[in-house]
């Protein structure tokens, strides 16, 4: 058993259970919190949970009456969000890794795709990092939990690129891996994410969603557009 | 006409307000429990959804007028829950045990540093909320913090002194139902049909410390309107007082007992509406978190005077001589009326039946700047240069529309606004929407 067969195996089996245990027991200790069960005031007008779930997905968008100019700072969360979904989930070789763990699979983007989002993700998350170090504001609130999970994102996409050396028809069509211990550390790179999932901020991928609503449904009831 | 000696006397008694104040004598340890009891308590589900979700992207200081007039990082509005956040990390989110190896507790010092946070800077306006992406509802962790400022004893002098005397005497400014007797009977000598104390109506008019001393105008002109719609209508002597010292300053049994004494007045005449004043924070304390004694929802409407009259407008009960369009109008929406309150389409019904070159703010309605007065800052006297700053931001937004009128629909953003006028020498008239309505009623037949 090498160093791949170990990362591979026992180690990836830790981390997603780390990580399935740790978002569940997270969510499951908010959930538990008490929550208010008094009778609200009469809503202004009518608003449903599918409202809210509507209000919620249009707060995507940048918000009227803020982000006056498409500046990088506005433009930069974008390009690393749509990057990364896009090298995660449309990536060949990594929907056959999601394959082996799930049984799923879908088409793959092309590989120049893929490597103009990775490319593209990287950036941004070098302009974050500039944006945190020397933006007033982002240097007072920052903790440690922000300069560790920007690290460990970090890490995967760069460590990607030891195992990108050939088309990736090519590298799927080898029996088995050739670049075994650049994947090997690739691999630990995803793994150290996953694992530190639960605890810091990575969490918001969870979490955004039933925020926004219940905001949206606080002021939506009321009558106010969000 | 506003009585501008009334005003000077009014400024003049609030450099004093801190004085009155009693504060209680607790040790450092009692104030950091007694406030760590009401961060506890006040922890549910969605305070913690909001504490957990920050990403620190630092896009609620682009919403906030304090940070946005100061450029001051201290300002960012999520950083005034890190108190709150870091209790609940510790002690109540799913890692405490490990986050308490590596994060540490709140201290007292701590405590009196976020004093200045969520009272002087911060009117728990709201707009950051509406430019988070998380969508985290930071006003009211700011009031959650308030209120743990509050049982600890570490409330700005002036809004102690205030929320102690409504608390105790039953009074506000010294303002009680002789006071608001006397101003009746001065509306009548007018010659203004003013019903007072009746056993039995259908609309129950609240008014505000501030009108009956300042603004009776506003008051004697939402009893015009009244009177023109042939309401049967009164103000209940025992319970008139809009304004609640105990949601400003943070103190919840106090904010239950003032919108009590209220509830329990129009319950007694049966009324089927409560009116309230242009006053702000009355409109969520009563509208949006009023409730009976066993905590069921208010068996009655309330509904903010802009709100009553831009609704009569728009249901054609009532019509309004229309003006010649020369007046150059824009509306400031307050913050706890629109983007807390959803009066928004209300106010704006009145504005264009007054005639008048309306002329819309920009941003408006829900995303409006505050005016850097509301929540009770404007009675704190440290924070008169900080809330100076933030008023600039208003300002410049009023200016820039040309309008020669800013219309008003809370007495306390006036009172802000008049007072930065004077300091400022800002030429722009400054008016209420329910006088300027009353102005425009048409004669009886």
């Amino acid at each position: 058993m090498d160093f791949l067969d170990w990362v591979r195996g026992p180690l990836l089996a830790v981390a997603l259970l780390v990580f399935v245990l740790g978002v569940a027991w997270r969510l499951w200790v908010l959930w538990r919190l008490p929550a208010s069960t008094q009778p609200q005031a009469p809503a202004r007008q009518p608003f449903g949970t599918a409202d809210a779930l509507s209000a919620s997905l249009g707060r995507m968008l940048p918000h009227r009456g803020f982000h006056p100019s498409a500046t990088l700072v506005t433009i930069n969360p974008y390009v690393f969000h749509i990057g990364l979904a896009l090298v995660f989930f449309g990536y060949a070789p990594h929907i056959a890794f999601i394959q082996r763990l799930t049984g799923l699979s879908w088409p793959a983007l092309p590989d120049m795709v893929m490597y103009l989002a990775a490319a593209a993700t990287m950036v941004s998350l070098l302009l974050a990092i500039v944006f945190r170090l020397s933006d007033p504001v982002l240097r007072k609130i920052s903790r440690a939990d922000d300069h560790i999970t920007w690290t460990l994102t970090l890490l995967p996409l760069i460590t990607g690129m030891g195992v990108v050396g050939e088309p990736s028809s090519a590298l799927l069509a080898h029996a088995s891996p050739v670049y075994r211990d650049p994947l090997a550390i690739h691999l630990l790179s995803l793994e150290l994410l996953l694992v530190w999932f639960p605890f810091g901020k990575l969490m918001h991928a969870f979490l955004v969603l039933p925020n926004r609503m219940q905001l949206a449904r606080f002021l939506g009831r009321r009558g106010v557009r969000t | 006409m506003i009585d501008m000696a009334v005003f000077k006397q009014f400024q003049e008694a609030i450099r004093h307000l801190g004085e009155m104040a009693q504060p209680e004598a607790l040790s450092d340890e009692q104030r950091l429990a007694r406030a760590k009891a009401v961060m506890h308590d006040k922890t549910d589900r969605a305070l913690a959804l909001d504490l957990e979700s920050c990403v620190n992207c630092g896009y609620c200081s682009e919403a906030c007028h304090f940070y946005q007039s100061t450029q001051d990082p201290k300002y960012t509005p999520t950083r005034k829950l890190d108190l709150l956040r870091r209790v609940h990390m510790r002690e109540t989110s799913a890692f405490a045990p490990l986050r308490r190896l590596y994060t540490k507790d709140i201290t007292v010092d701590e405590l009196r540093e976020w004093q200045e946070l969520v009272y002087d800077s911060c009117t728990e306006c709201g707009r950051c909320s509406m430019a988070c992406p998380m969508g985290i509802n930071i006003a009211r962790g700011v009031n959650v913090m308030r209120e743990a400022l509050s049982q600890a004893g570490l409330v700005p002098l002036e809004l102690m002194a205030v929320a102690q005397e409504q608390a105790g005497r039953g009074t506000v400014f010294g303002v009680g139902p002789k006071e608001l007797t006397g101003c009746v009977q001065a509306l009548r000598a007018q010659g203004l049909t003013v019903p007072l104390d009746e056993a039995q109506a259908d609309v129950m008019l609240v008014t505000t410390v501030i009108d009956v001393l300042l603004f009776q105008d506003a008051l004697a002109a939402t009893a015009r309107i009244l009177n023109h719609l042939g309401v049967k209508w009164t103000l209940r002597s025992a319970g008139f007082e809009a304004a609640n010292f105990g949601l400003l300053s943070g103190n919840e049994a106090l904010q239950k007992a003032a919108s009590k004494r209220l509830v329990d007045e129009a319950l007694a005449i049966g009324a089927r509406t409560l009116i309230l004043p242009e006053c702000g924070h009355a409109y969520p304390a009563l509208r949006w978190e009023g409730r009976l004694a066993d905590g069921s929802p208010l068996p009655f409407e309330v509904l903010a005077a802009s709100e009553f009259v831009g609704r009569e407008i728009q249901a054609g009960r009532l019509q309004l001589q229309a003006g010649d369009g020369s007046a150059k109008l824009t509306y400031h929406d307050a913050c706890k009326l629109a983007r807390h309150g959803g009066v928004i389409d209300e106010p704006r019904a009145a504005l264009h039946a007054l005639g008048a070159d309306f002329r819309e703010s920009t941003p408006t309605a829900e995303l409006n700047w505050c005016c850097g007065g509301g929540a009770g800052a404007f009675l704190i006297n440290r924070a008169a240069p900080l809330r100076h700053k933030a008023w600039e931001i208003k300002r410049e937004q009023i200016d820039a529309t040309g309008a020669d009128t800013v219309v008003l629909s809370c007495a306390s953003c006036r009172l802000n606004f008049m007072e930065a006028a004077e300091i400022d020498q800002w030429p722009t008239r400054i008016a209420s929407l329910v006088e300027l309505v009353a102005e425009q009623l048409p004669a009886k037949p």
